[in-house]
Formats: structure tokens, sequence, C-alpha cells
């Protein structure tokens, strides 16, 4: 995810500041990515001062794509997430997004939050029986 | 293919003009007869419904989908001739609407993951590449603050259906720079109404120009190499930043022959084949 | 040599007299005008003269007119080879070894399944495909009969005459590309014999061989893949050296294969076990599934694979080969499970 300073009030990011990029340049998810949670769960919603960051990723290679298992570093403890959706280009006529996204999901799969808020895509749904309960709060498919 | 497309452009433009010229001599013509009949009579000028009429024949507007023109190597003509024939199939099939970098779409493709099989996504164009059946486009969009981006291919059999919103172009052939631009210049409502564009008419040249992000963006889209157009500059740069991107101007690569492809030739037989084989 | 010794006689009239040993007795007895005569003599040491040299312009347009003009009615001519005393024709067994095709590599473009699952295909085109020789088993190998199969017609000019010969022999115009095919004795076809795409059939699967793109003197890393040294942390000078060679003073020696920089590229290669998609019988084409060696307009080998796995869907070819007289085939064959362009949207 981009540093954004959009997001603070504009006297602040008039201040002096040194421009560089703290998000990772397009490529898929792989250890110590900075991610952005896209679910209501109040430990990926509360602001802390460091971004939550992919300490494992549940592949062969290392590299995760839409539907791969990671462990984040988030607020100072492990938690397992599901990526969904992530800014390097997969397969054609699938969706490339802005950010990496992911969910935070329980050991055995069930999501922490209780609603899914960015949109995600419709090729998750392969993994039916496993998340069917991540799927069942999502609100928007692309 | 940059040249190419503003060549068509050109070719439309001078195609009105012609039109235009036609019409005020068509115009004096008709109250010169008038005069010479009966001098001393008032005879009100003709309106120039002719014209009119005989307009929607003329000025179509004549596009070639820029997958059918080759490439430039030393390939048989004969592999982008049967290309072409497999593309010419398809278009049978699935109507591929006249669109360009800027315009909006609304594409829907069949998806087995999708509720009812279906999958619609609306988005402005922002990158049109690949070349004969390999021909794709990149749509954008802007989704509950999502930047979402779907590469589409044109021939791909899933796809159902292919609707232009809002056929317009834009000041550059390549959009990529929206990723780096507020989100308001890339965020197009689903429910969007499609706006009809009479066949005859040229196509509107949207003259926006977009405000960014601060920097750093995805690439730097100051220098020379991608000749950005539609960016004010001028909101996010000092004029010493822009002065220090001029370091990396090139500007013998405009003398460079190797580089010259002329297509207008080639794509006016083009033209002709596919609407040949069209028709049938 | 004698370029040589004749541009030292040229320098003057000095060498001359002691170039004259080289001068025919003949010849000498004439000599007093000196250089001319001598040159004269260089000249007739020349055993070969240039094709057109006693041609003039109007007459080498007319020949080479001529010529193409008589290859394309020899081709044609070349069309029903069942008819004018064909060979017997045998039925296929497991055994059997088909003849295979030369076809020149056009280039790449996807195809789509009926699945919806994108694939890219290689096509290959069938340009003048000729049987040229049949070699009889006790002649080749003893094991095995061979044809030679020839793609391309070319320009008879500037080619050796023992070259020419093969062609004239089966009637046929001259070939850019010879290739040998080992086939069992059921499968032998007449010289002269036009081989086309239909040879093989969408669904099977073929073996492609071809020079792969020369790549010129390469280093390790892009020749074998090695991973080279790091770019920083005190290197000097070696960021892509192939490091050791190997053990030291045991074997005191590289053993042999040792993967080391040189010529890339430029050798045959082949790929096996590539599937035909899709075949058009109007233009000769064979669209095969992935890349095959070679650059474009390369001419490239197309055999049925060896691969045991894929056998079985090799059954029962036509066989020999396919002939136009046999059956009358769509302009366009298709695999059973690729979309065709007409067919309609995928659900």
């Amino acid at each position: 995810m981009a540093f954004s300073p959009m997001a603070l009030p504009k006297v602040l990011w008039r201040t002096h500041y040194r421009p560089f990029s703290v998000s990772t340049v397009v490529a898929a998810i792989q250890k110590l990515t900075r991610v952005r949670v896209v679910d209501n769960s109040s430990l990926g919603n509360t602001p802390y001062h460091r971004a939550p960051r992919v300490i494992h990723v549940y592949t062969k290679n290392g590299f995760g794509k839409v539907g791969d298992t990671v462990l984040l570093a988030i607020k100072g403890q492990k938690k397992k997430a599901l990526i969904v959706g992530h800014k390097m280009p997969g397969p054609r006529m699938s969706p490339r997004f802005d950010s990496n996204n992911v969910v935070l999901i329980e050991e055995n799969g069930n999501p922490t939050g209780t609603r899914i808020k960015a949109p995600i895509p419709t090729q998750l749904r392969k993994l039916e029986g496993d998340y069917s309960k991540l799927l069942a709060i999502a609100q928007r498919f692309v | 293919m940059a040249a190419c497309t503003q060549r068509t452009g050109l070719l439309l433009r001078n195609l009105q003009f012609q039109n235009e010229r036609m019409f005020s001599v068509f115009s004096v013509r008709l109250q010169a007869v008038g005069s010479r009949d009966e001098p001393p009579k008032f005879t009100p000028p003709a309106k120039p419904t002719i014209v009119d009429k005989s307009r929607p024949e003329e000025a179509v507007r004549r596009f070639v989908s820029p997958e059918f023109i080759p490439p430039r190597q030393r390939t048989n003509p004969l592999k982008f001739f049967l290309e072409r024939k497999d593309m010419i199939q398809r278009r049978k099939v699935l109507n591929i609407p006249e669109f360009y970098v800027g315009s909006v779409l609304s594409v829907t493709m069949s998806d087995p993951h999708a509720t009812n099989n279906n999958r619609r996504f609306v988005g402005i164009c922002i990158q049109r590449s690949g070349k004969g059946l390999g021909g794709t486009f990149i749509l954008r969009n802007i989704i509950d603050g999502q930047g979402v981006e779907i590469c589409y291919e044109l021939y791909n059999p899933q796809i159902k259906r292919i609707e232009v919103l809002k056929l317009e172009k834009r000041l550059d052939d390549n959009l990529m720079y929206l990723r780096d631009a507020l989100p308001e210049y890339s965020t197009f409502s689903f429910d969007m109404k499609p706006i009809h564009l009479p066949l005859t008419q040229d196509v509107p040249i949207n003259e926006q120009k977009v405000r960014m992000k601060p920097r750093p963006w995805s690439k730097r889209w100051e220098r020379p190499k991608f000749n950005i157009q539609g960016i004010r500059f001028d909101l996010c740069l000092t004029p010493e930043q822009m002065e220090h991107a001029q370091k990396w101007a090139e500007p013998w690569r405009q003398y460079d022959m190797l580089k010259e492809y002329d297509t207008s030739l080639l794509e006016e037989k083009i033209f002709k084949e596919v609407q040949v084989e069209l028709g049938k | 040599m004698a370029v040589w010794s004749c541009r030292l006689l040229r320098l003057g009239d000095v060498l001359i007299n002691t170039a004259a040993v080289t001068v025919p007795r003949t010849r000498a007895q004439t000599s007093p005008e000196g250089v001319s005569v001598v040159i004269g003599c260089v000249r007739s040491l020349k055993t070969s003269t240039w094709w057109d040299e006693h041609l003039t312009a109007d007459n080498m347009e007319f020949l080479k007119r001529e010529v193409t003009e008589n290859f394309k009615d020899l081709t044609e001519a070349r069309l029903n080879p069942l008819k004018d005393e064909a060979w017997p024709r045998h039925v296929w067994d497991e055994q059997s070894r088909r003849v295979g095709l030369v076809a020149v590599k056009l280039g790449m473009m996807p195809v789509w399944t009926k699945s919806g699952d994108r694939h890219v295909v290689t096509m290959l085109q069938v340009q003048d495909c000729h049987v040229i020789k049949h070699i009889p088993k006790d002649e080749y190998n003893g094991t095995s009969a061979a044809l030679i199969v020839g793609a391309k017609n070319v320009s008879p000019f500037h080619r050796s005459s023992e070259y020419l010969e093969q062609f004239h022999n089966a009637g046929v115009p001259p070939k850019q590309k010879l290739t040998t095919f080992s086939v069992t004795e059921n499968a032998v076809i007449k010289p002269g014999t036009p081989l086309y795409a239909a040879h093989f059939r969408p669904g099977q699967y073929v073996d492609l061989t071809a020079k792969t793109i020369g790549k010129g003197f390469q280093g390790v890393m892009k020749r074998w893949g090695f991973k080279g040294q790091p770019a920083t942390h005190g290197q000097t000078k070696t960021h892509r050296r192939p490091g050791a060679l190997g053990p030291g003073g045991d074997p005191a020696k590289v053993f042999k294969g040792k993967k080391m920089p040189g010529k890339m590229g430029n050798i045959y290669d082949t790929s096996f076990g590539l599937k035909v998609w899709r075949v058009n019988t109007k233009h000769n084409i064979l669209y095969v599934n992935g890349s095959v060696p070679g650059h474009r307009n390369c001419l490239v080998k197309v055999r049925d694979t060896i691969l045991p796995r894929h056998v079985l869907k090799n059954r029962n070819p036509p066989f020999p080969t396919f002939f136009t007289d046999d059956e009358e085939l769509p302009e366009d064959l298709y695999a059973d499970d690729l979309f065709q362009f007409g067919e309609p949207t995928l659900e």
C-alpha cells in the first residue's frame, strides 16, 4: 500500500518531506510485503505505527497470488490472512488491484471480521469449500 | 500505433472539411440559380437540407481496429491474412464496436464463478495493445474506493458483449497515468447510460487534464519519452523540475528512418477487405 | 595462387622473364606480347565458368521466366501421383512409421478451447513439399527404408549439377531443404509425390526438429543458466564468470562436458509431443501447440511423435500419406475441443 499523504490534512503533507515510495513495486506478495487489510476486523483497522507485513507465504515458491494464505505481522502479533487481490497483473480477463489486499482469517479459515469492504475477484470462488464463510461476507465481486 | 490513430483522426477531419466546403458550394450555387431566374424578386435561400441528407453516406466515420494492422516485421503476410480471417469470423458473432483509449466501455463476459454466469465491468479504456487475435484492452474503474483494472482479450470466446457507453478520445494514446491521478478521474458508475454518438459525427476529443496524486508516481510521467499532454504538471512540479526532465529528451529519434512505419495504405486495404468480408 | 602469380606478372616486364617458367611451351613461343598472353594462360587454369557468363541479359531473363513456368507446370503435373503407375499401398499397423513433412514456420497466434482455456499455437506452412528419393532398406541401414523429402522451391541457378540431378530424377523442381525420414517398408512413397498438411490430423501429436536461433558466443550465465556472482560486496571483475571448473589435485583435470562459454544456438533441436490443434487444407497450414525451435520463416521437420504416451492418439493416420484423390476435406480441420471462431460465445 502506498503511503498516501492525500489522506492527511493538506497543511501536513505540504510540509517538507522526502518523497519515497513505501509500496512494493508491481509484484506478487512475498515476505516483508506491506499489505492492506480490507475487512472490518478491529485488529486490521486500528491505527498502528507499523504497517502490516507478510512474514511468511504458504506456497512452495514463496510468492503469493490471489487465494494463497500468508502470515502477517500486525500490531506486534502474528495473524494468518488470505490474499484477495494484488498489484501484479494476473492472467488476462482477471482483475488487477491498485493495492495488495488481504483478509484476516483464523487458524480454521474463518474470517476475523464480519464484512469485506473492497471488491474481491470472482476466481476466489474456486476455494468455496475452504473459505465459504469468508466468501459469504464479501460485499462485491468483480 | 499512436501515429496511426493520429493519422486516422486527420483523415476524418479532412473528410469533414471537404464536406463543409461542399456544403458552402451548394448553397452558393442555389442562390445564384434563384437570382438568374427572377432578378428583382426575393427568393428565400433554400435550406441546405439536401446536403444533410447526403451527409450520412459520405461522412460515415472510417475506423480500422488497431489490432488489424500487422506489426512491422519480416513475417509472411499470409500469416496475418489467416489471422484476419479468424478475427472476422469472430466479429460476425460478437459485435466489437469502434472505441478508443479514453472511451468508457462496459464488458460482459461469461464467468462460471459469477452469479448468473455473467460478469459485467464498466471502466475507461486506458490502453489498447496486441496485434491480430492477441489484441487486448485494459479497463480501469474505482469501485468502493479500490482501483480495479481488467485486461480483456478482444477475441476471447468468453466475451459476450462489448458496449461503448461514451465514445471519446483523450489527449494521449495511453492513459496509464490515471493510476497516479486523483481517483475522481477514473471513477465511473456501473449504471451509466450509453451516450449515442451519430455515425457521421467526428469522435470528440476530451481535452480534460488530470490532477495527480503527490509524487512518487509509478513512472516519471514528466519525462519526454511519454509525451503526456493530459496532466496538469503545473500543479505538481516546479518549472525547474520540468526543465530537469528535459535532460532525458531524445530529439534525434524523430530522424530515425528505420522506425518509420506508414500504415495508411495498409489500413485502406485492410479496411476494404474487412468491410467486404463482414458484409458477406 | 594463380591469382597471386597473375598479379605479380602484371607488375612489369622485368618479372616476366622469371615467371615464364609457369607459361606452357605452346604459349611461350608466341609470347613477345607479354602480359596479356600470360594472363590468358592463368585464366585457362580455371575449370568452371559462371552459368550466365555467355548469356545476354535478354536470354537470362527468358531463361529465368521459362524455368519458373516450367517448374510450376511440373508441380501441377505431379498433383495426382496415383494415376501414373502408383506404388502398391499397404494398410497401417502398429509398427508402421510414416514419412514426415518439411514446413515453413510462419509465426504464432492464440487459440481457445471450448472450455475457455487459452493456448498459443505455431503456424507452419507446408510449401511445395515433395518426396525426392526412396532408399531401400538394404541400401540405407539394413533395418528400415528411408525417404528423402524436400520443400520450398528454389532457383536452380547457382546450384551444383549433382544437387540438381536428384530433383531431375524425381521430376520435381529443386528444393531449398532436403531431409531424410526413416520409414517402415510398408510406408514408402513413390518419389515425386506431393505431401500436404493434411498428412497430419488435428488431435494427433508431432515432433518438430529445426535449427535454433543462433546467439553467437555467449557466457555461462546465458548459455547454461549459471548463477554468476553478486554485483557488489567487494567483487572485483567477477560478476558473470563461471567460477571453479571442478576439483583440484585429485582428478587433476577438467572433466569432459564441463559447461563453459561458447557458441550458443544454431544447432538442431527437437521439441517432442506437440499437439496439432488445427489444419488448414487450402493454404496447407499446421497449427501446432506451443513454441517450435527456429526463427520465423525457417524450415522445420515435422513427423509423428515417438513419445509412447501419445502413440495411442496417432492411430490410423492417412497412410502412407494423404492423397487428394482419396477424400474431399473441408478447408479447416479442428481438434474436437478447439473453439472455432465462427461458433457462438461460450457460456
